[in-house]
């Protein structure tokens, strides 16, 4: 694909037939159901348990698919208590009170998808049928666009650049550390799908990528955020302008061993070469072990020439002035802060829980004190999705 | 009326110069010197005494010296502490810094940026003047709008909203643009020969000690693997661990499967629970032990969690540890980390 166009249409096209998307569930084993609400932004009402956020989207042909705007899916499950390796994290969207400004999702219009486990579901089971049914949700509600007339259309396109601009590259880290921590590209997941690598940077905004990856619900990149990644529209916009694109990296974030970790930093790095860039914005994904490909791949690429800027959340302790971060290298030099998870949002009462009442640690969601950011969904995102920004007071 | 109390050195408390250095804390009732200033310039705040101290003083006895000043202060039952301005003089920031730290209620001190003792004040606000006396027309205005600020109460802004040296604290707010409009930004800076960063990561490089002789020395075996007997009889979290544990082995020779186990939550512990020497390597030490490789293995070995522990809270783990270690003897670790 060398040109998407992504054609917008209004939210007022969005209409939720229940039956459908019980169907849709009712389809997977896995599941034992889905319960579906529809909230409006400013509403008293607090989101648990969630997945991931997609945008409803619906390819058309010709290199064009269409986009709701304004409107997100939010997939919700509680696990069943059963032993597994891997545990999802806490996340939550508050459409009110003081958590609704540290998630873009209090401004859009939610189709909110509660899914009840099926009796003996496993959570790899659990997990693979939620992805699908959310992703089939979200195709199911743009349908209504193939008779409507698009309120406009976005064209992402590399056309011809000077070769005085400084080329840019965009390094995208996904994470896979297991199941629940997995993000997959084209379906597979990140650590079986030959990363790093090049890809069509307009791939990326046309749901090549989506997120199964349930750690720190702040540090995750939710299906929506890649999908209206401001990284990637951003570069598109500027290239031409005050910069050339010069391509878009995959890469793993949780490459299981060191030297895993420094031999896909290093090809990450002589891709960033390969594609002409003099310099290279990398993002991370989740947190902590992660931070270390990061790291490792921002000193890899200016050892080889090409200049980086690295974007991280910080994990600073409220009363600590240390930032926070798991790792850094020297080279990382340019860094650029998407917020502080550890600070707390002050206690709200919604009138209102969808997602489930009790939160991971069993306390009540609705009677929750302060809470910290790191659980408010894609909050300090790594991919500089969002305006957060930690400074120093 | 919010009661205040002003701290001052010798010198703008009247009392006389560099031959009143050594005068010890002294009570002045309402405010004198700069305080007059002040007290003209505050709203709904009042100083109701003035402390001060000789600068020799307090340098030579600055236990003592603060422990009186904080009684004298104790005593006016004030709700907050103004201190200087002390512009560039270092001993006289350092104890303005050290009194508004320790007071107990909001306050602030005022000194040039680089004053030396400005480290000193902590969590405690500190208010820019210029470095030498000239610079008390501004200074005073500035001191007395941020300290109504307190009184009044009222939620503290940003540095340059409010006026005070930034002192560390990683805030979070909402910039103009997103992060990745900003990456782009400072890259394209950066290409062109300027390069800034929102974050000042800056580790700490601790110098390692002198190298041991492993063959003669005592080694401990550390993890924040969330390494625990089965069960996990003390309850280490699986993340965001509080502490940190210490587990005697005994005279055992391998961290035996279903003896032993991890509850850490961030990685897939199914391999290290098959067998636990690969979260602690207990068996392949003791073959070193046995081989004279390694002096002695110290009898217990410590265990975390590392998972989305605060650095704060990790660092305070990572030194009652080694304080712990040293006092049992032990001269070298094999940290296995996840």
């Amino acid at each position: 694909m060398s040109v998407l166009e992504l054609a917008s249409f209004p939210a007022e096209l969005l209409r939720v037939d229940v039956s459908a998307i019980d169907a849709l569930a009712g389809a997977e084993d896995a599941l034992g159901g889905v319960r579906v609400d529809v909230v409006e932004p400013g509403e008293p009402v607090r989101i648990t348990h969630i997945l991931d956020a997609v945008e409803p989207r619906l390819r058309v042909g010709g290199g064009r698919t269409n986009r709701i705007d304004g409107v997100a899916v939010l997939s919700c499950v509680d696990f069943p208590g059963e032993e597994r390796p891997l545990h999802e994290q806490e996340a939550f969207v508050d459409l009110a009170g003081p958590g609704a400004a540290f998630t873009p999702f209090s401004s859009l219009t939610n189709v909110v998808l509660t899914f009840v486990p099926g009796a003996d579901a496993g959570h790899v089971e659990l997990d693979r049928a939620v992805r699908r049914v959310t992703l089939a949700v979200a195709e199911l509600l743009a349908e209504p666009t193939h008779d409507a007339e698009p309120r406009d259309v976005e064209r992402f396109e590399l056309g011809p650049a000077a070769d005085t601009l400084p080329a840019v590259a965009a390094l995208v880290q996904l994470s896979d550390l297991g199941q629940l921590y997995t993000v997959y590209v084209d379906g597979v997941p990140a650590g079986e799908a030959g990363l790093p690598r090049a890809v069509e940077p307009a791939a990326l905004l046309d749901t090549a990528v989506t997120c199964g990856e349930y750690h720190w619900a702040a540090l995750r990149n939710p299906t929506l955020f890649l999908q209206r990644s401001s990284l990637v529209r951003a570069l598109f916009q500027e290239h031409g302008k005050r910069l050339r694109f010069a391509g878009l990296v995959l890469m793993r974030g949780y490459e299981q061993t060191a030297e895993d970790k420094q031999r896909a930093a290093e090809r990450a790095a002589g891709l960033a070469v390969e594609l002409g860039a003099g310099g290279a914005i990398i993002t991370t994904d989740g947190g902590g072990n992660s931070h270390t490909d990061t790291m490792l791949t921002c000193r890899a690429c200016e050892r080889v020439g090409v200049r980086t800027a690295v974007i991280v959340a910080e994990m600073a302790d409220p009363d600590s002035t240390n930032p926070g971060l798991t790792d850094w290298v020297p080279e990382a030099d340019c860094i650029v802060s998407s917020g502080n998870a550890e600070e707390l949002v002050p206690a709200w009462r919604p009138e209102r829980v969808l997602g489930g009442d009790a939160l991971l640690d069993g306390t009540s969601a609705q009677e929750a004190g302060p809470i910290p950011v790191r659980n408010y969904l894609g909050a300090t995102n790594q991919t500089g999705h969002l305006a957060l920004r930690a400074t120093t007071w | 009326m919010v009661r205040a109390v002003h701290y001052l050195n010798q010198f703008f408390a009247g009392l006389g110069g560099e031959e009143a250095a050594s005068t010890p804390p002294t009570r002045i009732e309402g405010a004198v010197g700069p305080g007059r200033g002040l007290a003209a310039a505050l709203e709904g705040v009042e100083i109701v005494a003035t402390v001060a101290c000789g600068d020799d003083f307090f340098a030579e006895h600055e236990e003592e010296a603060l422990a009186e000043i904080l009684q004298l202060v104790e005593a006016e039952g004030p709700e907050l502490i103004v201190a200087g301005p002390a512009f560039g003089s270092g001993r006289y920031g350092y104890a303005c810094a050290r009194v508004v730290a320790s007071a107990g209620v909001p306050g602030l001190a005022a000194m040039h940026e680089e004053n030396p003792g400005r480290g000193a004040a902590g969590a405690a606000l500190v208010v820019p003047t210029g470095s030498s006396v000239a610079g008390m027309r501004d200074a005073l205005p500035r001191m007395a709008r941020l300290a109504s600020a307190l009184a009044a109460g009222r939620e503290l802004g940003s540095p340059d909203e409010d006026g005070y040296l930034p002192r560390g604290f990683r805030r979070n707010h909402l910039a103009e643009r997103t992060g990745a409009e900003r990456a782009i930004e400072l890259l394209l800076a950066k290409l062109a020969g300027t390069t800034r960063t929102e974050v000042d990561a800056g580790f700490d490089r601790v110098e390692p000690p002198a190298p041991v002789t492993l063959a003669a020395a005592t080694l401990a075996l550390v993890t924040e693997a969330g390494c625990v007997p089965q069960g996990n009889p003390d309850r280490l979290p699986s993340i965001r661990a509080a502490g940190w544990l210490r587990y005697e082995l005994g005279g055992e020779i391998s961290l035996a499967t279903g003896r032993y186990e991890s509850v850490h939550g961030g990685f897939d512990v199914t391999l290290g629970n098959e067998d636990p020497n690969r979260l602690v390597p207990l068996d392949t030490v003791r073959e070193l032990e046995g081989e004279g490789r390694v002096g002695r293995l110290h009898e217990a070995f410590y265990t975390t969690t590392g998972n989305g522990t605060p650095v704060a809270a990790s660092t305070r783990f990572g030194q009652e540890i080694a304080e712990d270690l040293r006092a049992r003897g032990v001269e070298a670790v094999l940290l296995s980390g996840t």
